[in-house]
């Protein structure tokens, strides 16, 4: 009972050596665990893509960096990977998050595109950064929907919009089959803003500690679907055929999991070995 | 004097946003052809936007601006700190002098940098993907260690409440990974770990979002009308 009482007075230092430990684990042996079950808000997102027609674009948002990479990254070149496959052609904009969502999104975009045979201009285009106001996206995106030209005179590379092949089909944000939004928590303004009033239909790609905030909005409607971290990531590849990075990352992501419940069971037991021994000795 | 420019222009400005929206876009008699009423705001909507995306960057641009300033004060006072602020100031200048090369061009062959343009790019990626990379990453990752400790010591069986979070944190984590379907795959579908969490995903947890949606909106609508019609704030 002593023994047990001291998993009560753990000093923080060695859990962190634990986690650290435990993490490590399935980047040094190839584990691999089933990914059978795939949930209705990431079905729904593939068979929105899925569902695009060859005169239409999906617009992407890559509005992500360092800090969200271990789960946007994945989501993001799940989807590429998807519209490279079936040959659908996209936009890539930065709308008011980071800065260096530009660059983070042209090295996964990039060699999947070249690899696919698409080309720059006609088959994918890049749009860059929009700096906006931090909690009031609306009046920004409200211009993406009606005025995507407006918003974004020129792409990345300096070239006029209207010098894009691609562009001439994308006048208007909402002229787009689908928008996806991969970034750490999606602004509600995509939902009020674009879906609300110009009926674009919403994917969002969001960090897996902020996805309970999005789910009255698959119930609504208002958001198609739904990739929820890296497990989202994962069922996209599963769908779509191929195992990439979500895939790959499910197995450190569960190790991460469970060293909060070892964490959490063993703070119990020792609590309530305390206890009791404290009790005995009264 | 300032506050109520402040005011006034934020008063203006909140108007112009809810008299276009409320506005029809045009008005017009069965079978006319030209609308005898059309949104005056509307053409005004482009520039307000332009606007909106100023004012951000030159907030965006507070930022730097005082920190150099707090960071330079350090320095050249030699108080406690000194080093990390000539460190901080020192790739400040380094990022902005290599972003602002890679990007202007013609900013790089007008300081005859055109012949460096490798080294140049070097310098950029050791920042980018050696530094900014690196730190954002690792920063985002030491929370794997915070929640496994706040785990340990805060998640505790004391009370049913806490016993029910608890087992609905251990279902919600574990149905979140493929290892909930690693133990419970041979299970009918209904008795799967993910089949619970998305249960607990898309019915309590959507009630719960809906209560705290609702009431923080209903709040931040309150703060709003307060900040745009000024009421509440002292004047001078």
């Amino acid at each position: 009972m002593r023994l047990l009482a001291r998993l009560h007075r753990i000093d923080r230092r060695w859990l962190y050596v634990a986690t650290l430990v435990l993490m490590l684990v399935p980047f040094i042996l190839p584990l691999t665990l089933p990914a059978g079950h795939v949930a209705r808000t990431t079905r729904a997102a593939f068979e929105l893509i899925d569902s695009c027609p060859p005169d239409k674009v999906v617009i992407i948002d890559s509005s992500w960096d360092a800090g969200s990479q271990a789960e946007n990254r994945a989501q993001l070149e799940a989807v590429v990977a998807h519209l490279c496959r079936r040959r659908i052609k996209f936009v890539v904009t930065s709308l008011g998050v980071t800065a260096l969502g530009p660059d983070f999104a042209r090295d996964i975009i990039r060699p999947l595109a070249e690899r696919a045979g698409y080309e720059y201009g006609r088959d994918w285009v890049q749009l860059g950064f929009v700096q906006g106001v931090a909690g009031a996206l609306g009046p920004l995106i409200d211009r993406f929907c009606r005025d995507l030209w407006g918003l974004y005179p020129r792409d990345v590379h300096n070239t006029p919009v209207e010098e894009l092949p691609l562009m001439q089909a994308v006048r208007r944000g909402a002229d787009a089959h689908a928008f996806c939004c991969f970034t750490y928590a999606p602004a509600y303004e995509w939902i009020s803003f674009a879906n609300a009033q110009y009926g674009l239909r919403l994917v969002f790609g969001c960090m897996t500690i902020m996805c309970p905030a999005y789910y009255p909005y698959i119930d609504s409607g208002q958001l198609a679907g739904m990739l929820v971290g890296n497990v989202g990531a994962a069922e996209y590849e599963a769908l779509n055929g191929v195992a990439g990075r979500g895939t790959r990352l499910g197995v450190p992501a569960a190790f991460g999991n469970c060293a909060i419940i070892i964490a959490a069971v063993l703070g119990n037991i020792g609590l309530w070995a305390e206890r009791r021994g404290r009790r005995a000795a009264a | 004097m300032r506050k109520t420019v402040v005011r006034v222009v934020t008063l203006l400005g909140g108007l112009f946003f809810v008299l276009e929206f409320m506005l029809p876009a045009e008005l017009r008699r069965p079978g006319a052809e030209q609308p005898y009423f059309t949104n005056p705001l509307s053409p005004w909507l482009n520039l307000a936007t332009d606007l909106v995306i100023v004012l951000g960057t030159m907030a965006f641009l507070l930022g730097p601006i005082n920190l150099v300033r707090s960071h330079l004060g350090n320095l050249f006072r030699g108080q406690r700190g000194a080093v990390e602020s000539a460190v901080f100031l020192l790739f400040l200048v380094l990022g902005l002098g290599l972003a602002g090369l890679k990007e202007f061009p013609d900013l790089k062959r007008g300081l005859g940098l055109a012949a460096a343009d490798s080294a140049l790019q070097s310098g950029y990626n050791l920042l980018f993907y050696g530094l900014i990379n690196a730190f954002g990453a690792t920063s985002m990752a030491l929370l794997a260690f915070y929640l496994v400790s706040a785990a340990y010591r805060s998640f505790r069986f004391q009370s049913l409440e806490a016993g029910v979070m608890m087992i609905t944190a251990v279902v919600v984590l574990l149905g979140l990974v493929p290892l909930g379907t690693f133990l419970t795959g041979w299970l009918p579908t209904e008795f799967q770990l993910p089949t619970w969490a998305a249960w607990i995903f898309a019915v309590p947890n959507s009630a719960v979002q809906r209560a705290v949606v609702i009431g923080a909106f209903a709040g931040a609508f309150a703060a709003g009308l307060r900040l745009w019609l000024g009421v509440g704030q002292k004047t001078e």
